[in-house]
């Protein structure tokens, strides 16, 4: 009941807020050129509109992909026994959601309080054409900020200013209104995004999640090379909370920034056991925020491609694997050749385990070949983030399971 | 008529910048001090950081003169025999490592990695810069404590045949695949007041070296915004080095990235990749001059370690032209045209003369902007926008904004990816934190101290 309070006069508070210090132009506006809402849909339920999937009428390019995220905030829960949430900042997918309903709610399908941790993650390929709008919903349950938000595409090649999501050198949306960002996606690999508004803050409070872009060889390959060929891909993604942050977020407090101390470590936002749990986790208003497990499975014989990226703002993390070998074969969204080139020389090398500080992406394949039928583990060698806050047995762990079968 | 009009904006716009530059900016290049002999003390001054703390350090001075951290980033060529004279007006004994030389001690006394200065002496290392490359150098007494202190800097070896007033002999390893246009140092530290106002309050007894933890990130010896500053700005009197960079597109920049601090840092490039061409002052190429180095775009910078890349921004394969020429062919100028390689850019039917830049992606050329702009009341906009989405152009700014611009260049920031290090001393931004600018085709940009339009 004092919960529900709680949202209700914060509810009230952003509505007064929008009405006093928006002049009427604030407006929901989901960019896709030739994409008609009363014949197109999402048919395929990736979360984008895609021409090469029959999803945009009248496309002004074969290869046109468009995708609306909103930015707000939310609840996550962890992965410790009392399953602690936690205030966050985060992205949405609400493509093919009506402008006119985007403000709503979570539960009436609108983006407001519908954040996910992490955020959804996108997936487009090589040559694609691809319209990203970014509509900021405003934090519901933090009634005096007015942040805007921003899309940063980390890593994309030849970036203009314009579209990069740094606050400083371009322009971020401000809270009722959408912003279109448009990529000419030219190179294939693992790349990640992020919000750059007050970047230790927003980063810190959970606006960040898996990107990757597929290449012309095909979709089972990382790059434009044979040899990086696999059979399954999974997009895993270091990050972690400082929960002190995230309490004195919400309570309206000064935050800790030189101090930030993260105690909730995770690979796709959940800790072990959670890694492994494939269901969604609801939040604290039951609402489903994490829908990326990160279970790698595997027959006998696949070869298994991660996509390792990290947006911790911390620290340095090293993720080691037991029992299969694994091979680096991309590196900064490039394939690991003399100067990130295909045609370069073979600097692709065999270890187990890498290391990754915040905004840099590896590429890593595991051979399955030979490996015994079983459970490996995924795991990071600081073993003190082998942990959930202070319960041990969990943190940023996963499970490989190879089995005929699967 | 609009090309006109354009052009005049284009000087006005110059002659602003060209004031800009007077007021003493030294973009474009590394600061340093270049020569055979340096004469170098160890003494005792503050920095500013960028939330107006004032902290008490250690550092080297050149010449006698003001304390500056970090020390003065000695430039030398291949195969000159150095000397660097150390007095020590500290009261511990200090001395200096330069890892990667073969160095000889005259003088001084005994110390743990090599012969150090007592306090009020001096002592001298020589050594022959063999190769060619980005090394450091730094305390090699007392370390754990006197390189926190500040007692550190950059030491680079120009490859024989480089000369500092011609551009087209700048290489970083004397070969094709090191050759540059601009060159930048990014040396990374950090710093945790306490052992600092140990020292001032008089209780060096007091300092535990492994306590540590860092409020402040600096690069090139600032926090950021002081990192965007001019060179030698008069009011960062000991921290005389800037960290701003900026290029043409197509450029090459070579970007040398030094850990000098005790934390490794994810040093991310915001706007493209680079190459990295060398680890340690040693080329990454195989037995057959083959690249072996990889492409990245964070970098981790490892305290002692050093690493060179090249790193390169076109603009190509954007989708739309960043020059904003379909603006120009929608409004075709009266003229001798169609002339040869005359074609109808937008496919509205009217033969077009309008020319790419240098370097421009032909298959961008013409295309216009991709998307509807939401309007100004609800964006925020930063200081370095220029208004407008196209490189060398200004646009309409709300009142207030923006205006750290001069030149309408892409503004890139580069940064250390461990967010907590954006701050300083709890206050955000700050911290190892810098841009990029990428300029117009048309905008000077000095390759060297002087040089001159």
């Amino acid at each position: 009941m004092r919960t529900r309070c709680r949202y209700l006069l914060a509810l009230l508070f952003v509505g007064l807020a929008l009405t006093c210090a928006s002049p009427g132009l604030a407006k929901v506006y989901f960019q896709c050129p030739g994409y008609n809402p009363a014949v197109d849909s999402d048919g395929n339920g990736d979360g984008m509109l895609r021409a090469a999937d029959g999803e945009i009428s009248a496309p002004l390019y074969p290869t046109q992909v468009c995708v609306h995220l909103v930015g707000g905030d939310g609840f996550a829960t962890m992965a410790d026994a009392a399953d602690t949430s936690m205030y966050i900042f985060g992205f949405h997918n609400v493509t093919g959601v009506p402008d006119d309903q985007v403000m709503n709610m979570f539960d009436a399908g609108g983006g407001v309080l519908a954040a996910n941790w992490p955020a959804p993650t996108l997936v487009f390929s090589e040559g694609d054409y691809v319209y990203l709008t970014l509509t900021n919903v405003g934090m519901m349950m933090r009634p005096d900020l007015f942040d805007p938000h921003t899309v940063h595409w980390h890593g994309f090649p030849n970036a203009s200013a314009v579209f990069d999501g740094v606050p400083d050198n371009s322009i971020s949306i401000n809270m009722g209104s959408s912003l279109t960002y448009f990529y000419h996606v030219v190179e294939p690999g693992t790349f990640l995004y992020h919000c750059h508004v007050e970047a230790t803050e927003h980063m810190q409070m959970g606006m960040l999640g898996n990107l990757y872009v597929s290449p012309a060889l095909g979709a089972n390959y990382a790059y434009n090379d044979l040899a990086t060929a696999f059979d399954r891909e999974f997009p895993i993604q270091i990050h972690a909370f400082d929960p002190r942050f995230h309490k004195q977020h919400i309570a309206v407090q000064p935050l800790p920034f030189a101090r930030m101390r993260d105690t909730f470590p995770m690979l796709n936002g959940r800790g072990y056991p959670d890694t492994v749990n494939s269901a969604n986790i609801p939040n604290e208003l039951g609402y489903d925020a994490q829908t990326l497990p990160t279970k790698i499975e595997a027959a006998p014989g696949d070869t298994i491609l991660l996509r390792f990226s990290s947006l911790s703002t911390t620290s340095f993390h090293t993720l080691a694997t037991t029992g299969i070998p694994m091979k680096v074969i991309g590196n900064g969204s490039r394939i690991y050749r003399g100067a990130g080139e295909v045609a370069g020389q073979d600097i692709s090398y065999m270890t187990t385990s890498v290391t990754l500080g915040g905004g840099e992406a590896m590429d890593v394949l595991l051979d399955t070949t030979g490996i015994p039928e079983g459970t490996y583990f995924l795991y990071s060698t600081n073993l003190n983030h082998l942990s959930n806050d202070t319960e041990d047995y969990g943190g940023m762990m996963t499970e490989i399971r190879v089995q005929t079968g699967l | 008529m609009m090309r006109y009009a354009k052009r005049r904006t284009a000087i006005l716009l110059s002659v602003t910048a060209l004031l800009l530059l007077a007021w003493g900016n030294a973009f474009g290049y590394i600061s340093g001090v270049t020569g055979t002999t340096f004469n170098l003390t160890a003494r005792h001054a503050h920095v500013t950081a960028g939330d107006g703390g004032s902290i008490p350090m250690w550092g080297f001075a050149l010449d006698g003169g003001t304390m500056q951290y970090p020390g003065p980033t000695l430039i030398v060529n291949e195969g000159d025999a150095i000397t660097v004279n150390l007095t020590n007006n500290l009261p511990e004994p200090v001395s200096i490592v330069f890892p990667g030389q073969a160095v000889t001690a005259t003088g001084g006394v005994p110390d743990t990695l090599t012969m150090a200065a007592p306090p009020g002496g001096t002592v001298s290392y020589s050594f022959t810069a063999a190769n060619p490359g980005t090394f450091t150098y730094y305390s090699g007494s007392h370390a754990d404590f006197q390189v926190e202190m500040g007692l550190l800097g950059a030491l680079i070896v120009r490859p024989s045949g480089f000369v500092e007033t011609n551009p087209a002999t700048y290489s970083a390893y004397g070969d094709a695949g090191s050759a540059y246009d601009y060159e930048y140092l990014f040396l990374l530290t950090d710093l945790d007041p306490v052992a600092h106002e140990q020292f001032e309050f008089d209780k060096l007894h007091k300092v535990d070296t492994t306590e540590f933890t860092p409020v402040y990130w600096f690069i090139n010896g600032r926090t950021g915004p002081d990192t965007l500053a001019p060179a030698k700005a008069g009011w960062l009197p000991t921290q005389p080095y800037d960290a701003l960079a900026r290029m043409h597109p197509g450029d090459r920049v070579l970007i040398r990235m030094i850990g000098a601090g005790r934390d490794l840092h994810p040093f991310h490039t915001h706007g493209n990749n680079y190459h990295v061409i060398a680890k340690d002052g040693v080329r990454l190429v195989d037995g057959a001059s083959n690249e072996i180095g990889w492409s990245d775009f964070t970098q981790t910078v490892v305290p002692g370690k050093t690493v060179d890349g090249i790193f390169t921004w076109t603009g190509a394969g954007m989708g739309w032209d960043i020059y904003g020429h379909q603006q120009d062919i929608d409004n075709p100028p009266t003229g001798d045209f169609p002339g040869a390689g005359d074609i109808d850019h937008n496919g509205n039917g009217v033969i077009d003369n309008v020319a790419a830049e240098p370097g421009e992606d032909p298959a961008d050329h013409g295309l216009p902007f991709p998307v509807t702009m939401p309007d100004q009341l609800d964006l925020t906009f930063g200081q370095f926008y220029s208004g407008s989405p196209y490189l060398g152009a200004m646009g309409a700014l709300p009142p207030g904004e923006g205006g750290f611009n001069a030149f309408g260049g892409y503004f890139f920031m580069w940064h250390s990816h461990n967010e907590k290090e954006l701050t300083n001393n709890d206050i955000f931004p700050g911290g190892q934190m810098t841009m990029m600018i990428v300029e117009h085709p048309s905008v000077f940009i000095p390759h060297y101290e002087g040089e001159t339009p």
